[in-house]
């Protein structure tokens, strides 16, 4: 079409009162967390602050354990996107291209997870955890996780290899390739957007978990991210500055993160939770 | 999944189409189980057998972890039929479910359309509103538990600053108003996927339509309730599913800006099975509200996929 666009400046005008409130709550704690207490008690939202108070920063970081915190998280997220990945592609593949009898209930008894909320099931999954001697160890939880994730992951990754021509299977065959050389050398080098986005859907995921954390979880120095700071801002809940740079400690690295990658970040978010 | 979460539970429950038509291979089950087995083994002992223990829990009347329990037959389903806060919970459950649909579907499906709109600025709003989706949201009830607060919170202090101090309420602590305030903490977390899953149902409507509808004379408002809006059918079914299932899950803003305070008023399901699992270590009740949150889960989804398939047919 050769017609001009109108200019979109009307609806940016319009969209920019929606963005203030949308990201006002960071920008508010952001300049909040680089205030005096004194500064934050006086209660001017729209002021900054005389001198940008860069020891809150460092004070929370070593009141609250940042450090480890973060440390258990990436462990964590590691973790579950690595088993998510080693457990679902090949699981995936099967029940995509391999025929055998009563494979539509085998997927079906996966699907069946989809809907059942890990809060539904959480007395004896603490009661398993425990028997094993994995409470308040982070495997524990992540095992957890991993198997939660298990019917979604799985689910996406059949979907994406069932769009894989036979073709390519049938001459991976006829060279002689077994069902575990087919998914390694023909069917991985091909799934990357598929993997791709199971890897940001788990990760995030993961890394923003706070209920299977806070029941499997007990010492502070096992614990993740987000139940550390819960915890931290319940301790110091008198103490804003502390709160609000303990607070923005943990969003902001992931916010630069998905900043930077924001192109293949939405892509992925967007065709994995399309295709589930 | 919160699971981001929380992600793709409105699945097509359909019958794989490839069950039924010819594909590559035959030999089988050997192979297959070996490369299922890792996702057997995981998922049969970390989310099957708990449903199976779940519905047997709520038989008995095991009064906390590592004890004896014995069968009491339907003992726990009665108690749940008496105990008001079973009822008053499940109903705010329902309370907080519509907010969540309204409120981040809702919010999601007009930025969608505004931000559709844009061509330069396009990736620049898309990235800055979905920045709140990306924390997490127990950091998200820590964020608004602040912004809340009645005397340093940004609500507060910015409605005093601009003259405006007597529209404060208790957002936390007025009954009436607390699962909302806190829902709005979590649907400004939500909404962000659900614009993203708007944007790309509003990517795949045939431009040609709209094209159509303009040398019929159609003006916006037409075009958006005769091209655009039927267009999205399949995205809006699936994002509001999504959101009922999310919400369905809500758990940890409640948890960490009100603990389902004040007198209950914010428990919703997730926050009483806590605390009867953990704290009144009541299992026997406490399975019996998992039962019922999974039948719920269950319902939405089958509900959303026949009707899906009604549309699609």
């Amino acid at each position: 079409m050769s017609r001009r666009k109108p200019s979109e400046l009307p609806a940016v005008l319009m969209l920019l009162p929606v963005l203030v409130v949308i990201v006002g709550p960071f920008l508010w704690l952001i300049v909040s967390s680089l205030k005096t207490e004194r500064e934050i008690g006086r209660g001017d939202p729209f002021s900054f602050p005389a001198q940008l108070m860069w020891q809150n920063y460092i004070d929370a970081w070593n009141i609250g354990n940042f450090g480890s915190l973060i440390g258990n998280s990436l462990i964590n997220v590691l973790g579950v996107v690595t088993l998510t990945l080693l457990v679902c592609a090949p699981a995936g593949y099967a029940l995509a291209k391999i025929r055998f009898p009563g494979r539509e209930w085998v997927f079906y008894a996966f699907i069946f997870g989809l809907t059942i909320p890990v809060q539904a099931v959480i007395i004896p999954l603490y009661q398993l955890l425990s028997n094993l001697g994995m409470i308040n160890s982070l495997w524990g939880v992540t095992l957890a996780q991993v198997s939660n994730g298990i019917p979604f992951g799985l689910f996406l990754m059949r979907s994406f290899f069932m769009g894989v021509p036979n073709e390519l299977t049938e001459a991976a065959k006829i060279d002689g390739a077994n069902h575990f050389q087919i998914l390694t050398r023909v069917f991985l080098p091909l799934s990357q957007p598929a993997i791709s986005a199971l890897l940001i859907i788990s990760a995030l995921s993961t890394w923003n978990d706070f209920f299977l954390p806070l029941v499997m979880l007990i010492s502070p120095g096992n614990q993740t991210l987000p139940l550390g700071l819960v915890r931290f801002a319940s301790t110091y809940n008198t103490d804003f500055r502390l709160v609000f740079s303990g607070t923005v400690i943990t969003f902001l690295p992931v916010i630069i993160l998905y900043i930077l990658t924001q192109r293949r970040f939405t892509e992925g978010l967007t065709q994995g939770a399309l295709k589930g | 999944m919160t699971r981001l979460t929380t992600t793709a539970d409105g699945a097509d429950l359909r019958a794989p189409a490839s069950a039924r038509r010819r594909d590559g291979s035959r030999d089988g089950f050997g192979a297959a189980f070996v490369l299922m087995l890792p996702a057997i083994a995981l998922y049969g002992l970390f989310s099957l057998t708990p449903i199976l223990f779940t519905v047997w829990i709520s038989f008995t009347n095991s009064g906390g972890f590592n004890t004896e329990a014995s069968f009491v037959g339907l003992d726990n389903y009665l108690r749940a039929g008496d105990d008001p806060i079973v009822w008053q919970s499940l109903g705010r459950t329902f309370l907080w479910l519509g907010y969540h649909v309204v409120l981040a579907g809702g919010l999601g499906l007009v930025l969608a359309l505004a931000v559709s709109r844009l061509s330069r600025t396009r990736v620049f709003f898309r990235t800055a509103f979905f920045l709140p989706h990306l924390v997490s949201l127990a950091v998200v009830g820590v964020i608004w538990a602040n912004i809340y607060d009645p005397f340093y919170g940004l609500i507060s202090t910015a409605l005093t600053q601009i003259g405006l101090g007597s529209w404060n309420q208790g957002w936390l602590s007025d009954p009436l108003l607390v699962l909302f305030s806190v829902n709005v903490a979590s649907s400004w977390q939500g909404f962000g996927l659900y614009m993203l899953l708007f944007i790309a149902g509003l990517q795949n409507i045939d431009q040609s339509l709209y094209e159509a509808a303009e040398i019929d004379g159609a003006n916006s408002w037409q075009k958006l309730c005769n091209v655009t809006l039927p267009g999205l059918r399949d995205v809006m079914t699936f994002v509001i599913s999504l959101a009922m299932i999310n919400g369905l899950k809500g758990f940890a803003t409640v948890f960490v800006m009100t603990n389902g305070g004040p007198f209950y008023a914010s428990e919703i399901i997730t926050t009483y099975i806590y605390r009867l699992a953990f704290q009144a270590q009541d299992h026997g009740l406490a399975a019996v509200l998992c039962i019922l949150m999974s039948l719920l889960a269950i319902v939405i989804t089958v509900a959303f996929n026949r009707w899906r398939a009604r549309q699609a047919a």
